[in-house]
């Protein structure tokens, strides 16, 4: 699935795949059996790490229609030291 | 004298388009949520759609107005009122849809915070391959000697 969305969309950056929602559940943000076919999902969310593997910014979204956007993103990349 | 004007205005009976424009104009507003989400200017509030929404409900109005206030000219009492109904059903439903159903998510409270350290993991990518968010940290870019700044981690429900 994410390598059918990676060609159709052109992504080049790296798309893991969490099929038992392993890590989903580590980073706590499970959303149980909200999948189409009733699979549990991950809430969507976003995190900016510096260097060493440090939250320096992360957008855990109340709302799943609304998500960071990119530019967000990117500013927050920029002021990264 | 033979009074004529009666059958001229029959003749006249027109078509109340505002009607079924109005209706249309409701379930594209509706209809169209999901490619107006695509992008963020319509996505965060959703105006354009309420923009749709507001003008269909709007043009039924004037429609119904026409058709109950003038019915010798107009028609569409019958059509209008359901129409109408429909129509002012679909605006709850939208808003059950942007301002409930989408926030029906779970507490992030247990999720990694600004400060701490991202949990490790390891996940196949595309190519079956095993990447662990350590080599994501030490691994360097493309065209590039160093290691990156940082590492961005999106977290999607599987399709968008």
């Amino acid at each position: 699935m994410s390598r059918d969305l990676c060609r159709k969309v052109g992504y080049t950056f790296t798309f893991l795949s969490d099929p038992t929602a392993a890590v989903i559940r580590r980073y706590n943000l499970l959303h149980q059996g909200a999948g189409v076919k009733g699979q549990d999902i991950a809430r969507p969310a976003e995190f900016l790490l510096d260097s060493s593997g440090v939250i320096r910014w992360a957008n855990l979204t109340e709302d799943y229609r609304v998500r960071a956007r990119p530019d967000q993103l990117i500013k927050q990349a920029r002021d990264l030291k | 004298m033979t009074h004529w004007s009666g059958g001229v205005l029959l003749d006249e009976h027109r078509r109340n388009w505002h009607l079924w424009v109005g209706f249309v104009l409701c379930i594209v507003g509706f209809a169209s949520l999901p490619v107006l989400a695509r992008f963020p200017a319509t996505r965060d509030v959703p105006w354009v759609n309420f923009l749709f929404l507001g003008t269909g409900l709007t043009l039924l109005f004037v429609g119904l107005t026409r058709a109950f206030d003038q019915p010798q000219q107009y028609r569409g009492k019958i059509t209008g009122t359901i129409l109408g109904s429909l129509s002012v059903l679909i605006v709850p439903l939208f808003c059950f849809v942007v301002f409930y159903q989408t926030r029906q998510l779970p507490a992030s409270t247990g999720a990694p915070k600004v400060g701490e350290k991202a949990p490790e993991f390891v996940l196949p990518d595309t190519n079956n391959q095993p990447v662990s968010l350590a080599s994501l940290l030490s691994t360097p870019l493309v065209n590039s000697q160093t290691p990156p700044k940082g590492v961005v981690l999106v977290f999607y429900r599987g399709y968008w």
